[in-house]
C-alpha cells in the first residue's frame, strides 16, 4: 500500500514535470554571424547609423505558445561601431553610454502578443546605463522551422529617457531624441 | 542698373552673385578653420552641420554663376597689359575650380565618413562613396589643401583689386560695385 502510494506520487511528479517541460517554449541559441543590431540616430538632420557587434541572447520562444515565451538580450556596449570611428569612440564616453561604468544594455520581455499575420509585439524593458524603461518592439518571423528561426524587428527609443547624451548633448536639436533600433535575430535550437 | 553684364561693367546678377559668394566663402573658410580645432562638443557638431549645408549652397550658387558667366559677355580688360589680363583671368578660372572642387571634396569626406549632409532639413544628400576611413582621410587632406589654395588666390584677387583701385586709380574694382 505504502509502496504503491509512493509510486503514485513519483508517477504524478514525473507527469507534472514533463508537462512543465512540454509547456515551456523551446530554447534557442543566437547565431551571431547572421544576427545584427543596428541603430539609426539623427544628427544635423541626417541619419547616422551604427551597429552593436556583440550581444548574447537567452531565448525561449514559440509563436504557438507566446505565454511561456521569454527573451533576454544582453548587448555589449563596447562593441558599438560606426563607419566614422570618432563617433563610436564618442559614444563610449561618460557623456553617452559610459561603457566603463555600464558595459551592458539588457532587453528583457516575457509578454508577447500577435498583432497581425506574422507580426508580433514584445512588451519588455530595456536597461541602458542605469535606467530601465519599458520598451515595445515589433517583429516578424521571416523563418520558422523546428531547427532554425529568423526574426526581424525594430523599435524606436528616446535616448534621453536613458540618459544617453549628458550635459549639452541632452539637447535634442542637433542630435534628435528618437533613435531607431533594427534587429535581425537568427537562432537555432 | 542692368541685370546683364556689358562691355564695361558687371550687371546686377553677376555683382550679387559675386558678393554673396564672397561673404559665403569667407564665412565657410573661417568656420572650417575654426571648427576642426575644437574638441568634440555639441557646438563642434553644429558648426560641422552648418559648414556642410552652406558648402552645398555654395556649390549650387557656383553652378548658377558659372552658367551666368558662360552665357554673358565679360567686361573688357583693355587698360591692362597682356600679362595682367592673363593673371586676372587665370585667377578667375582658378576661383571656379576651387569653388567647385571644395564643396565636392567636402561632400566626399562626409560620404566617406558615413555622415550624409542634410540641406537645411529639406533633403538629405546621397553619399558619393561608401564609408571608408582611409578614403575619408585622403579627401580631408584634399579639402584642406584646396582651402589653402582658395585663401591664396583670394589674397591675389583682393590684392590686385585694391592695387587697381588705390594705386592705378582705374575702374576695375568699381565695376563690380
Amino acid at each position: 500500500m505504502r509502496i504503491s502510494l509512493l509510486r503514485g506520487l513519483v508517477g504524478c511528479g514525473v507527469l507534472c514535470f514533463s508537462a512543465l517541460v512540454w509547456a515551456a517554449a523551446p530554447t534557442w541559441q543566437v547565431v551571431p554571424a547572421e544576427s545584427k543590431i543596428t541603430f539609426t540616430a539623427t544628427q544635423n538632420g541626417s541619419p547616422l547609423t551604427g551597429e552593436f557587434k556583440s550581444f548574447t541572447g537567452d531565448i525561449q520562444f514559440d509563436p504557438a505558445d507566446l505565454t511561456s515565451s521569454h527573451v533576454k538580450i544582453a548587448v555589449d556596449i563596447a562593441s558599438v561601431s560606426t563607419s566614422y570611428k570618432e563617433v563610436a569612440d564618442t559614444l563610449k564616453t561618460p557623456d553617452w553610454f559610459d561603457v566603463k561604468l555600464f558595459p551592458q544594455a539588457v532587453f528583457e520581455a516575457s509578454h508577447f502578443t500577435k498583432v497581425a499575420d506574422n507580426q508580433y509585439q514584445a512588451d519588455g524593458s530595456l536597461k541602458i546605463r542605469d535606467k530601465t524603461v519599458p520598451v515595445v518592439l515589433t517583429f516578424s518571423l521571416d523563418k520558422w522551422t523546428p531547427q532554425a528561426a529568423l526574426a526581424k524587428g525594430s523599435t524606436t527609443l528616446k535616448r534621453t529617457a536613458f540618459g544617453v547624451g549628458k550635459g549639452d548633448w541632452a539637447k535634442t536639436d542637433a542630435v534628435k531624441d528618437d533613435v531607431k533600433v533594427d534587429f535581425i535575430l537568427s537562432a537555432k535550437k | 542698373m542692368i541685370f546683364k553684364n556689358s562691355r564695361d561693367r558687371f550687371g546686377l546678377i553677376a555683382i550679387t552673385l559675386h558678393w554673396a559668394m564672397a561673404i559665403l566663402l569667407i564665412g565657410l573658410v573661417c568656420v572650417g578653420l575654426y571648427m576642426v580645432r575644437l574638441p568634440i562638443s555639441l557646438d563642434k557638431l553644429k558648426l560641422y552641420g552648418w559648414h556642410k549645408e552652406y558648402g552645398i549652397l555654395a556649390l549650387m550658387l557656383v553652378m548658377l554663376r558659372l552658367g551666368w558667366r558662360l552665357g554673358n559677355v565679360n567686361p573688357k580688360l583693355t587698360t591692362l597689359t597682356w600679362w595682367e589680363r592673363f593673371a586676372a583671368r587665370s585667377v578667375h578660372w582658378l576661383f571656379y575650380l576651387f569653388m567647385i572642387a571644395l564643396p565636392l571634396s567636402g561632400w566626399f569626406i562626409t560620404s566617406a565618413a558615413g555622415l550624409p549632409v542634410s540641406f537645411f532639413g529639406l533633403f538629405v544628400l546621397p553619399n558619393l562613396v561608401a564609408p571608408n576611413e582611409s578614403e575619408r582621410m585622403f579627401f580631408e587632406w584634399v579639402h584642406e589643401w584646396l582651402g589653402y589654395g582658395l585663401i591664396f588666390i583670394f589674397c591675389c584677387h583682393v590684392g590686385a583689386a585694391l592695387k587697381h583701385h588705390f594705386i592705378n586709380k582705374d575702374d576695375i574694382l568699381r565695376r563690380m560695385l
